[in-house]
């Protein structure tokens, strides 16, 4: 009898993980599956979509966070996620066009190529742009005297830039702007976007790749060097979501327009420092701001 | 005390993320030990195919999790279904390995005693063979379960969720507490596995055979 009932702990236990993980799989899908990257402005509006949408109609919402910029792109492709927050300009190097051209071109380029060859709608822009930002501290400034990517020829080969594994590999990247401005570093270090601002601060490497609507940046008194030679494409954020998603709720074409032109780089870039800096929970954020908007 | 804060701000999302993480690391064993034992056993009679089952079994092994998850995606898509089949893939490897060493470490005079007893090849194996090499098949699933809890953390880059959710987001954030609130249930899970995979194993040993 012994042996049986330990033979029958066994198998129960292992039928109980099966049943249960194989259920998870399948049942319970929620109406939307809203996608977010791997960084607080992303948690932010991922919260915000899924907020707006759970308030405004009968849908039920799930969110997938922490995605990488390429898991992303293959994920809202495949389906596994309905909506999120892009780029134009990261769009535009997904889409594998060149980076250039105004707000309003990058946008209607990519508005236009992702209808066509994917199937995938782009909502009316935020307002805010979250370009690239090569910034340093107002010490560094100061000693080299600089205003503007152009100021950084002269010094740049005693200096360590410092930035995310894609900005060392991409053309609206590192080798562009290299080959653009016609400067290159001493060395360049690839690294996980939230150490980047205190990489800076402490001095482990003089320059970095920042995001423009970054709430560390005026916290930790950064200075941003003005793109004075016009090379990073413009960054201009809104909702994109998959075409057969639209048909099906086609009432959520309203709803995610609703946000267009009321989130600019500053207000942007507080939302950002309310998680990065006090601390807050994204969900709470976005929901306070939906409110103060009248959206909820 | 603030790096413990989140355990007691937000008990529940630890809780739902613990056991999101052990269905997942749950799932992948146990596929792994259905697959895994009747293959290291059937490996230990057709001797060619030992080499070549454990040779690719251990090339699953030494992808990088990471580069494994991402490989997947443009098949598989994200979510549960490509994170428990990487970790499925990653349990394997110990476990077929260490049924084929334990049946093979069985002393040939013990069978030899059982066939002249007039025991069908079955029953050789069910009642001399396994329970002889019991210990060692359970260390196998021992060290593929610890080590999978490890992996599963990983699995929340491509949005299977577990306690990684929280790892990844906590050192976006940098929020030391919530990656505290990550790991730390993780070590524990893989700890108090072990323990009740020791247990299991004790209760599978027949009586004549368990150590005082």
């Amino acid at each position: 009898m012994k042996k049986i009932s330990g033979i029958t702990i066994i198998l129960t236990l292992i039928g109980i993980m099966l049943v249960t993980g194989l259920a998870g799989c399948g049942s319970d899908q929620p109406d939307i599956i809203v996608g977010g990257k791997n960084f607080s402005e992303q948690y932010i509006m991922a919260e915000m979509l899924s907020i707006l949408i759970e308030d405004n109609t009968d849908l039920s919402t799930d969110l997938t966070l922490n995605l990488a910029g390429s898991v992303i792109d293959d994920a809202i492709k495949v389906g596994d996620i309905d909506l999120y927050l892009e780029y134009t300009g990261t769009a535009l190097i997904n889409l594998g066009l060149e980076p250039g051209g105004s707000s309003e071109e990058v946008y209607e380029t990519v508005k236009r190529e992702y209808d066509q060859q994917l199937n995938i709608k782009w909502m009316k822009p935020y307002g805010f742009n979250n370009t690239y930002a090569m910034v340093v501290t107002r010490d560094t400034a100061e000693e080299y005297n600089l205003e503007s990517i152009s100021d950084l020829t002269a010094v740049a080969d005693q200096m360590i830039l410092g930035c995310t594994h894609v900005f060392t590999e991409r053309n609206d990247g590192y080798p562009g702007l290299s080959r653009h401005y016609g400067f290159e570093f001493a060395d360049v270090k690839g690294m996980d976007p939230s150490i980047m601002y205190q990489a800076v601060v402490e001095g482990s490497v003089d320059v970095i790749s920042a995001f423009a609507t970054e709430g560390r940046i005026a916290a930790f008194d950064l200075v941003i060097l003005e793109d004075d030679q016009k090379f990073f494409p413009p960054y201009d954020a809104t909702t994109i979501i998959r075409g057969d998603t639209l048909e099906e709720h086609p009432e959520l074409e309203d709803l995610l327009n609703k946000l267009a032109g009321r989130i600019d780089d500053n207000t942007m870039a507080a939302l950002n420092a309310q998680v990065d800096l006090d601390k807050r929970e994204p969900a709470d954020v976005a929901r306070e701001f939906l409110e103060q908007q009248g959206l909820i | 005390m603030k790096l413990f804060s989140y355990f007691v701000e937000r008990p529940d999302v630890i809780f739902s993320l613990l056991l999101e993480h052990l269905q997942l690391t749950g799932t992948a064993v146990s596929l792994a030990i259905i697959l895994g034992v009747p293959l290291g056993i059937a490996i230990t009679r057709y001797r060619r195919f030992a080499n070549p089952t454990m040779g690719i079994a251990s090339i699953f092994q030494t992808i990088p999790s990471i580069a494994f998850f991402g490989i997947l995606i443009p098949f598989m898509g994200i979510g549960r279904k490509p994170a428990v089949l990487v970790l499925f893939l990653y349990a394997l490897l110990p476990i077929i390995k260490n049924t084929y060493t334990g049946i093979r470490g069985v002393s040939p005079f013990m069978i030899d005693a059982g066939r002249g007893m007039g025991m069908t090849n079955m029953q050789i194996l069910r009642m001399v063979e396994l329970p002889q090499a019991l210990s060692v098949i359970m260390a196998g699933v021992r060290v593929a379960t610890v080590i999978n809890i490890g992996t599963t953390t990983i699995a929340a880059y491509i949005g299977a969720g577990g306690l990684g959710q929280l790892i990844f987001t906590g050192i976006q954030m940098v929020r030391n507490e919530m990656i505290i609130a990550g790991a730390v249930p993780a070590a524990l899970l893989a700890l108090l596995a072990d323990r009740v995979l020791g247990y299991i194993e004790y209760r599978l040993t027949p009586k004549g055979l368990r150590k005082k």
